[in-house]
């Protein structure tokens, strides 16, 4: 069964038949955390870097913003029985336009604010596909916690 | 027959445009066009009304009361709303089928239309300018182009994406190189043979390009916008991904910061909510 996960959506699971997935990731960032041993995991689809841009807006939908979306990720996949020290992190997505300009990198600032909230809590994200012009489908087995990524234009590929 | 040849050739196998969506695209054009004429124009197609009534009385609007005919419609959401309506719901048809050349699966580049079209209202807000059904329609139909060309697209695709990859091209020009035709080009061109005004057609024609517009600047740069916009939020994304040129000289034009598109996109992402009810039907 798949669950997908919308635009500035979570979805956390420890139904081993489950394939979480999010579609279409542009400048978006799809985050995936799971732990292999008790197999619960989650995805998070967060849209921008940070949540002083709109601090309503994150009061209703946190999800939307990595600072506030990325530790209830956690924090969501803590509560079905995962452990920290065991979290295995993935991420895909962060694309640009084609921009010397820096007017349009909100693809770059979701990345850089993905590498700032983990490192600032020692989480290593342990594999990625970020950045470039593509658009990105992401999905997480919760099964075996495998994570495939399709670029467009490209075929799926594990991550 | 060369390729172009062909592509040309694909545009006369298009259905035809809707005659009463035409009409009502002049009408909105007209400056002295009352509420009145376009109720008229559509009374009596049953479909148009039944989309009208159908869009008026979902979560987009939010009406306490059922709505029940055009002319209490016009009263209870005003005349951009009803004509933005018909012209959405008018032209989904042309949008809404899968662009395998794309990558588009069905309802996609329906999606990606009306995010953009939505996006005109926001910026249009943002800016301080007033609302137009005409940037509406210019940012709803910029795609039109696509729907032909993705058939030439997906039979060249390998070489559309060598050229991307190898010679550093956005997806328009390696189009342009491979196809000698590009989808913008071809929008503006099947925006002209159904005759639409020339405002929009300039839309169309220049939406990825808006410095090379003759006239409607104005026009051409929001819906540059729009679409650079709605192609960094991925919706309705397809292969040729984020591959475009970002001009920052557009938002210098409109003294837009880096901040106001962010600000843009969480505007867009509840509006895209709110419309998500009628936006699965063709």
């Amino acid at each position: 069964m798949n669950l997908i996960v919308g635009m500035g959506g979570i979805q956390v699971s420890n139904d081993p038949k489950v394939t979480i997935v999010t579609y279409a990731l542009g400048s978006c960032i799809g985050l995936t955390v799971y732990d292999p041993v008790s197999r619960v995991g989650g995805l998070l689809h967060y849209m921008l870097p940070e949540s002083s841009t709109n601090p309503e807006k994150a009061q209703s939908n946190p999800f939307m913003f990595a600072d506030t979306g990325i530790p209830l990720l956690f924090q969501e996949v803590y509560h079905l029985g995962g452990d920290k020290r065991r979290m295995q992190v993935k991420a895909a997505g962060g694309a640009q336009l084609l921009d010397d300009s820096g007017y349009f990198n909100i693809g770059k600032r979701n990345c850089i604010a993905l590498r700032k909230i983990l490192g600032a809590n020692n989480v290593l994200i342990q594999a990625e596909n970020v950045g470039g012009q593509v658009n990105r489908t992401v999905r997480l087995e919760m099964g075996s916690g495998r994570v495939w990524v399709k670029s467009s234009g490209d075929g799926e590929r594990e991550l | 027959m060369n390729i172009v040849e062909a592509v040309l050739q694909s545009v006369t196998q298009l259905p035809p445009f809707p005659a009463v969506i035409q009409r009502v695209l002049q009408l909105v054009e007209d400056p002295k066009t009352s509420a009145r004429d376009v109720v008229e124009v559509i009374q009596y197609d049953q479909s148009v009304t039944a989309n009208v009534l159908m869009v008026c009385n979902s979560a987009y609007f939010g009406l306490r009361r059922p709505v029940h005919s055009l002319g209490e419609a016009l009263v209870r959401i005003g005349f951009n709303n009803l004509v933005e309506i018909i012209l959405t719901r008018g032209t989904s048809f042309l949008f809404f089928q899968a662009c395998q050349g794309y990558q588009l699966q069905n309802g996609e580049l329906w999606r990606h239309s009306v995010a953009c079209a939505l996006l005109s209202q926001i910026l249009a807000d943002r800016l301080n300018q007033k609302k137009s059904p005409i940037q509406f329609t210019a940012a709803l139909l910029h795609d039109v182009g696509k729907v032909v060309l993705t058939g030439f697209v997906r039979d060249h695709f390998e070489e559309i994406r060598r050229r991307v990859q190898e010679q550093n091209l956005s997806f328009l020009e390696a189009e342009k190189a491979t196809l000698g035709i590009d989808h913008a080009e071809l929008g503006g061109m099947i925006a002209e043979s159904w005759k639409f005004p020339p405002d929009i057609v300039a839309g169309i024609r220049y939406h990825h390009t808006p410095f090379l517009a003759p006239e409607f600047q104005d026009l051409v740069s929001l819906a540059y916008l729009c679409d650079v916009v709605a192609l960094m939020t991925g919706i309705g994304g397809g292969a040729d991904g984020l591959s475009y040129h970002a001009y920052k000289e557009v938002m210098e034009q409109y003294a837009l910061k880096e901040q106001d598109l962010e600000e843009v996109i969480i505007d867009l992402e509840s509006r895209m909510k709110k419309v998500e009810g009628f936006l699965n039907v063709p």
